[in-house]
């Protein structure tokens, strides 16, 4: 390594971290894939009712059960509503049940993992014993069970979900803590002075974020699947409003007559856990610092 | 003579391990005066490094266990609560550590980790800060220190990271600085460079500096009085040139032995010591050196730990048969 700085010539400045990982994100075309597709999806999300061409609830039972057509571009249901309306505007049910159940095991599980991670002994046992109890179970039966203590409905459909992805995050938070609160860097902040909150939030957080951000997005598509799936069963989003678990169960009635009523639902969650997978990855791809850190070296040697 | 600025006496360090108790400091006593150097020298896993972390207590306690007393400015630090560590850590007693490719957090930016201790202990924050911290980068030798304050670690080579952990230790204006082993993972040329530039700030500043290290060649160029430790406790301890010239403990005269010396009319080899350090779970009864040494007696040797002795003028050493001066 040379001392450029020394004999003050100044190196080009590298580009941020930030800026280097979001280069590395858009060269992954899977990832860009995912990213307009989920930009799509926020889009559609936002002005659903807007775009739909019916109401969600118009039905038209002279209409109902027809197959694709001009009037109605992906077909009619059993009461003749139009089924693009209703996979248009329960996509902002699905995405809201993302964000905010994913949300919820973030703010949760991520500060117990740093707890955890950090102090160790006692609290780290405790913590982590309750976070395995609830990491025990079957997502989706963990989940059914939840509902069925706190009632059906779309919000505690969002906490059960919630709740059953807190322990992936306390653990993965937990895993990077250790390593990182090791580091001669936390010592030595610590020993200018600095206290423990300050070392946790401010040193090692920021040091732990990239795992985290790919959890993120990872989960983002498991709690989509796990609302269809809840909805599917009759515990989350209530009729008549739509959600594309809910339309896929109500179309398994009708698969021999009106094939359209669950493919085109099925083919949304479809779309969309395929796009949070690739930004997944291509995420995980873009923070890995190993992976990173042989790309740089051979750099370096060439 | 002036008040020592830190008294350190009889301070012991024990970690619990799984494979028993190891004693890794067993009771070692020293005085540092304002803007003195003291080098405190000795093999790896001697004890050197535990011995400061306890100064500053940064050892996680337990598996530490810490005895003894440490006088700052008069104040007792072992037993402190957390709260008052963070006083005196970086404002009293900073810390350089040994490799400034891992010291550095890799997610924060030069100037935040700068105005981070400033923030902390004198409640200077935005702009004044950042002035501060050019200030700073500039008087540790940063070229350019208006550009690199928003550099990133990596951004930076080995000698200018270590010129960067210098900075932060010198944030607050303490009173001594602590270097573990500052220079040991640097080329040689940029430990010249550090060493030259802590000599530096020392004199403009007149803190006092504790330099632990393995190389005997660093100490002789910046130390004013030397401790030589070895297995937990001090050997010898001296001013520089009485411990080159007339080293009294038979381990000292090992390490200066197995320097290489260029143009010196000592014999083609280099001399070692043999044998290894001892394992800190299994200390030697007597003076831990003694399964080594090769002046032991063999009796007395291996059953009283010996005590340090006055040898002459601020020269001691633990040594039942230390050697003689030959004039």
């Amino acid at each position: 390594m040379s001392d450029s700085a020394a004999t003050g010539k100044l190196a080009p400045k590298p580009e941020s971290r930030a800026k280097e990982t979001l280069k590395a994100l858009f060269a992954n075309r899977l990832a860009v894939a995912g990213l307009v597709v989920l930009v799509l999806l926020i889009f559609v999300g936002i002005f659903g009712k807007a775009i739909a061409p019916y109401g969600i609830n118009e039905i038209n039972i002279a209409d109902r059960l027809k197959p694709p057509s001009a009037a109605h571009w992906f077909g009619t249901d059993d009461l003749g509503r139009d089924v693009l309306s209703r996979v248009v505007v329960a996509a902002r049910v699905s995405l809201q049940v993302g964000f905010i159940a994913v949300g919820f095991s973030l703010v949760v599980g991520v500060p117990i993992g740093l707890v955890a991670g950090y102090f160790r002994k006692g609290i780290d046992s405790l913590l982590m014993r309750m976070m395995d109890i609830l990491f025990s179970f079957p997502a989706i039966l963990l989940a059914i069970a939840i509902l069925a203590v706190l009632g059906p409905g779309l919000g505690n459909a969002m906490i059960a979900i919630g709740l059953v992805y807190t322990p992936i995050f306390a653990r993965i938070t937990r895993g990077s803590v250790l390593v990182v609160s090791e580091e001669v860097y936390i010592r030595a902040a610590r020993s200018l002075g600095a206290r423990d909150v300050r070392l946790i939030f401010r040193h090692i957080l920021p040091n732990v974020l990239a795992p985290i951000i790919v959890q993120t997005t990872l989960s983002l598509a498991f709690a989509i699947l796990s609302e269809a799936a809840l909805s599917f069963l009759g515990l989350g989003v209530q009729p008549p409003n739509p959600a594309w678990g809910r339309m896929l169960s109500e179309g398994r009635n009708f698969f021999k007559q009106a094939p359209w009523m669950g493919i085109f639902p099925g083919v949304a969650i479809l779309l969309t856990v395929m796009a949070f997978n690739f930004i997944g990855d291509g995420l995980r791809d873009a923070l890995d610092p190993k992976q990173k850190s042989v790309i740089e070296s051979r750099g370096r040697s060439a | 003579m002036t008040e020592p600025i830190l008294r350190v006496n009889d301070l012991k360090v024990r970690f619990g391990t799984k494979r028993g108790v190891a004693h890794v400091i067993n009771g070692i006593s020293y005085e540092l005066h304002p803007g003195e150097t003291l080098a405190i020298v000795g093999e790896s896993g001697s004890g050197k490094s535990v011995g400061v972390l306890a100064l500053m207590g940064l050892l996680r306690e337990p598996p530490a266990t810490v005895e003894g007393s440490v006088l700052y400015r008069g104040q007792e630090l072992i037993g402190l609560s957390s709260k008052e560590w963070r006083s005196i850590r970086g404002k009293g007693m900073a810390m350089i550590f040994q490799d400034p490719m891992t010291s550095l957090n890799p997610v924060r930016t030069v100037g935040y980790q700068l105005i981070e201790p400033m923030a902390l202990h004198l409640g200077i924050t935005g702009h004044e800060a950042r002035e501060k911290a050019i200030e700073l980068l500039d008087l540790v030798g940063i070229p350019s220190p208006e550009a690199r304050i928003g550099d990133y670690p990596h951004q930076l080579s080995g000698g200018m990271r270590q010129r960067v952990m210098i900075a932060m230790g010198l944030a607050c204006d303490p009173d001594i600085l602590i270097a573990d082993e500052a220079t040991t993972a640097l080329d040689v040329t940029i430990q010249a460079q550090i060493t030259e530039l802590v000599a530096e700030l020392q004199e403009r500043l007149g803190m006092a500096v504790i330099w632990i290290t393995h190389d005997l060649g660093v100490v002789a160029s910046i130390a004013d009085r030397v401790h030589v430790m070895y297995g937990g406790l001090f050997m010898e301890k001296a001013a520089v040139d009485d411990l080159y010239e007339t080293p009294r403990h038979p381990y000292t005269e090992g390490l200066l032995g197995s320097i290489p010396m260029p143009g010196s009319d000592r014999p083609e080899k280099l001399m070692t010591i043999p044998g290894l350090p001892p394992d800190p779970v299994f200390m030697p009864d007597g003076c831990p050196f003694s399964p080594r040494c090769p002046y032991s007696d063999g009796e007395t040797c291996g059953k009283l730990v010996p005590e340090m002795r006055t040898m002459g003028d601020s020269h001691s050493a633990a040594c039942h048969y230390p050697i003689k001066v030959t004039q």
